[in-house]
């Protein structure tokens, strides 16, 4: 296979490149050419008095942006289907990633590499890319003990569905007992829960008193 | 007796494919807790339901040689799961929703890996029981679960599925969380098309982590299901 290194004025954007991307992606792009250079040759074909691309659009974009006046390509003499065909090819074949070795890759990285500087490059998240890092790092009964405690801790949640009406006579009773409840935010954190839940009781307590 | 209704939450252990690691490598298997996004990346791409479903607790990979080539989630399961069990509260028991390993593992890699991860939960958690369900319909009876020693309990009965044309299923929960309600009446009263889509009965499992119990269990124990037997359970 021969590289050319073709001058840019004579490469032309495929129009029917399926291969779309978007502004935060371009900008990744830009950062991974700015510090490694153009590290993947373009794929082109011959298209009348000019050079089709067939892999390497979105470099094309960002190397005129750079104002780089030759641009390596593996020249390819194919017709508009095999061109296409390969265009998908080259976008599609590709594996994935075993989660295991990436956090392995990933923890090496961050040791070396500032995270700034990372996530300039890759698109990951902050979040995910601590989390990738920390993937196998935490023991089974760590994390079961965690759970545990998160889960002692853990306000409950209760849906209730009620017309307009009702709520109006609900947030009325809420609103009431609302002051009291500040003075029991021990129980929990949830003001209004904690209303309810005096309400609850002055009724339960109610009931009982009357049964007994 | 009905333990509740089963959700298209059926763990499924796909292994039709050869082994490439060789058996001695069972002694190498770890499992390590991951994040429900590993959890679901990994479900998604090679479960064949390729879905997780809602309310996932817990979630743990298998790991070996540095390389995630499993996955295992525990979450809330069938709405009144729990009620298989007298005395038992939503916080006693987790369902096993989703079990996968990679065709590369040896065999007897699912029993390793679901005896490592029962006896986790026995050690260090207050769980007192967890609930599993397989499905017939795609010719699951439940075989790691019988090699496991879990107490098979039937057939159970299962809440439909909804559709409501956008191309997913929907378990009644979840479309009560995004809409408001699963009430066919009030959904097309909201101008949503929706149709109820019946899912097939599943085996359901229990494995007590907790002995003491098991005596509380309200159905009777059965005999394991076995290829090309009745399918009720006779």
């Amino acid at each position: 296979m021969e590289v050319s290194e073709l001058p840019i004025e004579v490469l032309k954007e495929a129009a029917w490149n399926a291969n779309q991307t978007d502004a935060k992606m371009l900008q990744r792009l830009r950062s991974s050419i700015s510090k490694y250079g153009l590290v993947q040759n373009l794929v082109v074909r011959p298209l009348g008095d000019r050079y089709e691309v067939l892999s390497g659009n979105q470099r094309l974009k960002l190397l005129r942006e750079f104002n780089v006046s030759k641009v390596p390509c593996v020249v390819v003499d194919l017709d508009d289907a095999h061109a296409r065909l390969l265009a998908q090819a080259l976008n599609h074949i590709h594996g994935d990633d075993d989660l295991g070795l990436r956090a392995e890759l990933i923890r090496e990285v961050i040791r070396m590499i500032p995270e700034d500087e990372i996530l300039k490059i890759l698109p990951d998240t902050i979040e995910g890319l601590r989390g990738m890092a920390s993937l196998g790092q935490e023991t089974v009964a760590g994390y079961l003990h965690n759970w545990e405690q998160a889960r002692s801790a853990r306000l409950r949640n209760r849906i209730f569905k009620l017309t307009d009406e009702q709520l109006i006579t609900v947030e009325q009773a809420l609103d009431h007992i609302l002051p009291e409840a500040v003075r029991h935010q021990g129980i929990s954190p949830n003001t209004r829960g904690t209303a309810l839940y005096l309400i609850c009781k002055s009724f339960l307590e109610k009931e009982n008193k009357d049964g007994s | 007796m009905c333990a509740g209704n089963v959700m298209a939450s059926t763990v499924t252990i796909q292994r039709a494919g050869r082994s490439s690691i060789p058996a001695a490598a069972l002694h190498d298997l770890r499992l390590m807790p991951i994040s429900q996004t590993d959890a679901k990346t990994l479900i998604v791409r090679n479960h064949y339901s390729h879905s997780l479903p809602g309310g996932t607790k817990l979630s743990f990979g298998v790991i070996l040689n540095s390389r995630l080539l499993g996955a295992l989630t525990f979450g809330v399961g069938p709405y009144l799961g729990y009620k298989l069990v007298n005395g038992a509260t939503p916080d006693d028991a987790v369902t096993l929703t989703r079990l996968w390993l990679s065709d590369e593992l040896p065999r007897n890699s699912e029993s390793k890996v679901l005896g490592i991860a029962l006896r986790s939960l026995k050690r260090d958690t207050s769980l007192k029981f967890i609930l599993a369900y397989s499905d017939p319909a795609v010719g699951h009876l439940g075989t790691i679960y019988q090699a496991t020693n879990w107490l098979y309990t039937g057939l159970s009965s299962a809440t439909p599925l909804y559709d409501i044309g956008d191309g997913i299923l929907h378990h009644s929960r979840s479309l009560a969380h995004q809409l408001g309600s699963h009430s066919i009446r009030y959904l097309t009263s909201q101008g949503i098309n929706a149709k109820t889509v019946s899912q097939s009965a599943k085996h359901r499992y229990i494995y007590f982590l907790n002995k003491a119990w098991s005596p509380r269990l309200n159905v009777p124990g059965l005999p394991y299901p076995k290829k090309g037997c009745d399918m009720n359970g006779s």
